[in-house]
């Protein structure tokens, strides 16, 4: 493995480690769900970083766009 | 979301939407080619709805797009992934008999390293669309039920 | 009372967690088995599809994709009928 994909892997990772915490420990709900698409989307680079594009793409698309848009409509639906 | 977004998030999603959207069944379609397949296609095609609701609210979406319509679509893909099985029965249950006979997706898949070609691979293609139909409107059936509900909720809160 | 409850939760957590990334393997070892190269010689000639990874899950393993896409419908059965109770 070349140090630049090397390199990569650990950037990636490092922020998903951020994000995740992040969207535990953040008060306000609408930001912490921000913060868990934004870890979603960085697992999904490390799936792509890892050659499995079709897992990539799966999450990509569930994880950082519908599940997001799923919990913006029940914060909404619920008192803040 | 009661109402619509702003005038600078219409405009954007009046212009991406076609886009998604074309992706997404370009990923349905090419799955024996390329990587994704119907599950990310349909899914791809489901964000691409979920974004419509965000800008839109549910109110103007529900004149467009019928629920109905998407939960018949939903069982149409299941039960013709479930028959498109059964074209293989003379041997198994699966078995790829379209694949190399000439007709629709029967073109002879050639053997080693190829860019591919889309009328090839039998089943599996016809396999791709109909479960790519299937998630495109299970998923989309989920974001408008949820959305529909969070709307009549949140005008109960309201009053 | 729950605190101390939590904190030594997270210890165990984390400390089984360690273990598990201690005993790790190398990064991608095992580096191939005899079936991954079952799939890669003959998915083209027995699938006929250019992708092997979709000549698994769709010709291979097709029963799995049938029961995943009944997993799905099941789903947006519990979801609808949840839900109509609210759109009243």
């Amino acid at each position: 493995m070349s140090p630049l994909v090397s390199f990569a892997h650990i950037a990636v990772l490092v922020t998903l480690v951020i994000a995740a915490f992040l969207a535990v420990t953040l008060r306000d709900l609408m930001s912490s769900v921000i913060a868990l698409a934004a870890a979603s989307l960085l697992l999904a680079l490390e799936y792509y970083l890892l050659h499995a594009p079709d897992v990539a793409i799966a999450e990509a698309a569930i994880g950082a766009a519908l599940s997001t848009a799923i919990y913006i409509f029940a914060v909404r639906a619920t008192r803040r | 979301m009661i109402g619509e977004m702003s005038r600078i998030v219409r405009t954007m999603t009046n212009i991406i939407f076609g886009f998604i959207v074309v992706f997404g069944f370009y990923v349905i379609a090419h799955g024996h080619l390329s990587p994704g397949g119907g599950f990310q296609g349909g899914a791809i095609v489901a964000s691409a709805f979920a974004l419509l609701l965000v800008t839109y609210g549910t109110e103007v979406i529900q004149q467009y797009i019928a629920k109905d319509l998407l939960s018949v679509i939903e069982s149409t893909g299941l039960i013709l992934f479930g028959s498109f099985g059964f074209l293989g029965i003379s041997a198994t249950y699966f078995y790829n008999i379209v694949a190399n006979s000439g007709g629709l997706f029967g073109s002879p898949t050639v053997i080693g390293v190829n860019p591919g070609d889309l009328n090839t691979s039998g089943t599996i293609a016809l396999m791709n669309i109909a479960v790519g139909l299937e998630v495109l409107a299970a998923l989309g059936v989920i974001v408008l039920t949820m959305s529909a509900a969070a709307e009549i909720i949140q005008n109960k809160e309201k009053s | 009372m729950k605190k101390p409850i939590f904190i030594l939760a997270f210890i165990f957590f984390a400390a089984f967690m360690f273990m598990a990334a201690i005993d790790m393997r190398p990064f991608g070892e095992p580096a191939r088995s005899e079936m991954d190269d079952y799939f890669i010689e003959n998915a083209q000639v027995q699938a006929s599809s250019n992708n092997v990874v979709t000549s698994i899950v769709f010709d291979y393993r097709g029963f799995d994709t049938l029961g995943e896409g009944t997993v799905l419908f099941t789903a947006v059965i519990g979801i609808v009928a949840l839900f109509r109770e609210v759109a009243k």
